[in-house]
């Protein structure tokens, strides 16, 4: 491997690497624009320049293969002289636009011009003026005076997604980054392009003019709005979520997140959201405290289960909840010797890149459970076929899953043949309208736990918000109607079920949290398709 | 727990003097006494000597250094000046000031929606004045704010506009503190 030499420092790197990449890995700062690690090499943003031995003009580190014994040095006054010169002339017609540019304080240009920028300008002609606030797209804006022209987003387009919609028109001093008329920015991954922009050049309708940026709190966390598993950061404030933001895991999403993930996170602030448990009374749902719920529920399931046996009972788990949630589900199940269990999952558009026809996060880690039949158990559209007739009496629903897959009127004959319906869910739906408790649940954002992405990779979700009312997460629930029907003391830290996990799920065996940590962990690969009931369920 | 007694020896106090009693006294009385006569001279001659101002007939001129209740400037076509840019909500060192910003088609886009100073919160630092890129909040010479209610404390947005006439001493008054 070629040695090198940044500021002193001897630095060992592959061979045929880029000088940028070697030093960022290595902890040392060169400032960049127009360099991204996800995208082909431009170098027109000439900001990276530095002093290489024995070259006679200063080089852009982004372009620069390392060989052998190269010296390089980045805190020359050489170095920090052209730095100057190239912040000066970015900000020759760069707006004044912070205080209502939604970059500003994530800013790139911001930050050098800290750096590097002089406090003064030379120049006093009056700056150039373009298109403001144009729309571009369904889901875009584009700002043309604060651009920089360091062509990210174009290559973003042209290579990511393929879909070649942005594009700098005219030379020299008049280029102008646009779009073509009737051909907007409205590819899956379009505000993709507002993350990568240096400036606030692109920016996202969604989080225009919402949030300064300074004021959010970012917890790491897992999309949950299909089984990719794209990593990502919660962003928050207030007890709110305002935006989620891609975070870089090469083995998942690298660092791009498709746009209905991005702002599929409304609901969780929604005020219609199930605060309180429903119980049936009169033939009315009404409003109860926790306690009154969890007790007719776990009467009604040990009444059943003891007149009918376990196998009148019947369970939908909900490819929503976490891998800890599951377990738990599943011990919940096991006790009450129920066999006819399965995993509904809404399916929908798929795409090549990030977007898979699962639209849910955990089906994969629900079945590693044990959430699926038992031996003698059915699945799913067998499960409601043979509620229909009569042969079950109790279900149990979590998720809104099955109210979206299953066949309506099949449904509506399983319903009408039951003798209790628990279900567990974020809203209300016409499905819990008919049940006789009525459970509500917490989203991604307010529990922390795994999901296990389509691909077997166990990753991380963080408790970003707190949930209202102090309303316990589904696992506690489970944990809860377990206490009042098992001995024992049944409580839920999803840590320790993780650490039960490892031991009792062969496949989880030996996984610990330092594994996992920030990236996730890769499962052992193995034959069965993590989802062979999914297309059952739409079926 | 059993009670542990400490015995303290304290100092014996100042023997009493009665020539020294009566001397304070009349050195007491002499100062009362030279003020009652000389403020009556005064407020004869119609030139009173005391320095006592009659709040709130009477109203001392304050400086413009003066830090009162901070306002939202309040241009010559109505709007606020503000941008809702943060910088004041990130600045004050109370949290007092809670910002919603929202769009407009007007040439600056941005204004906010809400701007609520809680005023019983708020200690006049001056730190949001400071901050404010756009000389948009300003510390006024308010500060009769009391109220009989406590959500009279919180003042929304269009309780804190004030016309920019009526600030522009303070404005060049900062602007005199920017060009040092």
């Amino acid at each position: 491997m070629p040695t090198i030499t940044i500021d002193g420092r001897t630095i060992e790197a592959p061979a045929g690497a880029m000088l940028l990449p070697v030093a960022l890995e290595n902890g040392i700062h060169i400032p960049h624009y127009c360099w991204h690690p996800k995208l082909s090499i431009d170098g027109s943003c000439r900001m990276c320049q530095v002093e290489v031995e024995g070259s006679p003009k200063l080089v852009i580190a982004c372009n620069m293969p390392i060989r052998d014994g190269m010296e390089v040095r980045t805190n020359t006054p050489a170095v920090h002289n052209a730095r100057r010169g190239v912040m000066e002339l970015l900000l020759v017609n760069h707006p004044l636009d912070c205080p209502i540019c939604d970059k500003a304080g994530e800013c790139l240009l911001q930050d050098y011009s800290f750096n590097f920028g002089s406090r003064q300008a030379r120049t006093q002609e009056p700056r150039r003026k373009l298109q403001k606030r144009k729309d571009i797209g369904p889901r875009m804006i584009l700002d043309q005076e604060r651009c920089i022209l360091c062509r990210r987003c174009v290559r973003f387009c042209r290579e990511i997604t393929g879909t070649h919609e942005l594009g700098v028109f005219n030379m020299g001093d008049r280029s102008v980054l646009d779009v073509l008329d009737g051909i907007p920015l409205a590819n899956d991954y379009s505000i993709c392009t507002a993350d990568i922009c240096p400036v606030g050049a692109l920016e996202s309708k969604d989080f225009h003019h919402k949030l300064r940026v300074w004021f959010l709190k970012k917890t790491e966390s897992v999309c949950p709005s299909c089984a990719n598993g794209c990593n990502i950061t919660v962003n928050h404030h207030r007890n709110q979520i305002w935006r989620l933001m891609p975070r870089r895991n090469d083995a998942a999403n690298a660092c791009w997140m498709c746009d209905h993930g991005r702002l599929n996170y409304q609901y969780v602030n929604s005020p219609e959201r199930l605060r309180t448990p429903l119980l049936r009374t009169n033939g009315q749902l009404a409003p109860c405290e926790w306690d009154e719920a969890l007790t007719a529920g776990a009467t009604q399931l040990r009444r059943i289960a003891r007149a009918s046996g376990g196998n009148s009972i019947a369970a939908v788990a909900s490819p929503h909840l976490t891998n800890e949630e599951s377990f738990r589900f599943a011990q919940l199940l096991r006790a009450l010797a129920v066999t006819n269990v399965d995993v509904a999952v809404r399916c929908g558009a798929a795409d090549t890149f990030l977007i898979k026809s699962e639209k849910a996060a955990n089906a994969r880690g629900a079945r590693d459970m044990g959430l699926c039949p038992g031996a003698d158990g059915v699945g799913l559209p067998a499960l409601l076929e043979s509620a229909a007739k009569g042969q079950i009496r109790a279900l149990y629903v979590c998720g809104p899953d099955l109210w979206e897959t299953a066949d309506r009127q099949l449904l509506e004959n399983a319903l009408s043949r039951l003798d209790c319906l628990i279900v567990q869910d974020l809203f209300r739906s016409p499905l819990s309208e008919r049940a006789h408790v009525v459970l509500p649940s917490l989203t991604f954002a307010e529990k922390a736990g795994t999901f296990t992405n389509f691909a077997g990779r166990v990753q991380r979700v963080r408790c970003a918000i707190q949930p209202l009312d102090d309303q316990p997460s589904d696992g506690e629930i489970f944990s809860r109607l377990l206490g009042q029907l098992v001995e024992g003391r049944w409580t839920f830290d999803p840590e320790a079920v993780f650490t039960e996990i490892a031991q009792a799920v062969p496949k989880y065996a030996g996984l610990t949290d330092s594994k996992v940590g920030l990236l996730g962990w890769a499962l052992p690969a193995d034959d069965t398709p993590p989802l062979a009931g999914a297309a059952e369920a739409r079926a | 727990m059993a009670t542990r007694v400490v015995i303290v020896v304290r100092p014996r106090p100042m023997r009493q003097s009665w020539a020294r009693t009566a001397f304070a006294l009349l050195v007491g009385l002499w100062v009362t006494n030279r003020h009652f006569v000389r403020n009556l001279w005064g407020f004869l001659r119609r030139k009173p000597t005391v320095f006592t101002v009659q709040y709130p007939e009477q109203r001392l001129a304050l400086p413009d250094a003066f830090r009162g209740m901070p306002v939202l400037v309040q241009m010559d076509n109505g709007k606020e000046r503000c941008v809702a840019c943060g910088l004041c909500e990130w600045a004050c060192p109370t949290d007092c000031i809670t910002i919603f910003p929202d769009e407009t088609a007007d040439e600056i886009e941005r204004y906010p929606k809400v701007f609520d100073i809680e005023t019983s919160r708020c200690m006049f630092c001056g730190l949001c004045e400071e901050a404010c890129p756009e000389e948009a909040i300003v510390m006024s010479q308010q500060m009769e704010i009391a109220t009989y209610t406590r959500h009279g404390t919180l003042w929304h947005k269009q309780d804190l506009l004030v016309p920019v006439s009526k600030l522009e001493r303070r404005l060049q008054y900062l602007r005199r503190g920017y060009d040092r």
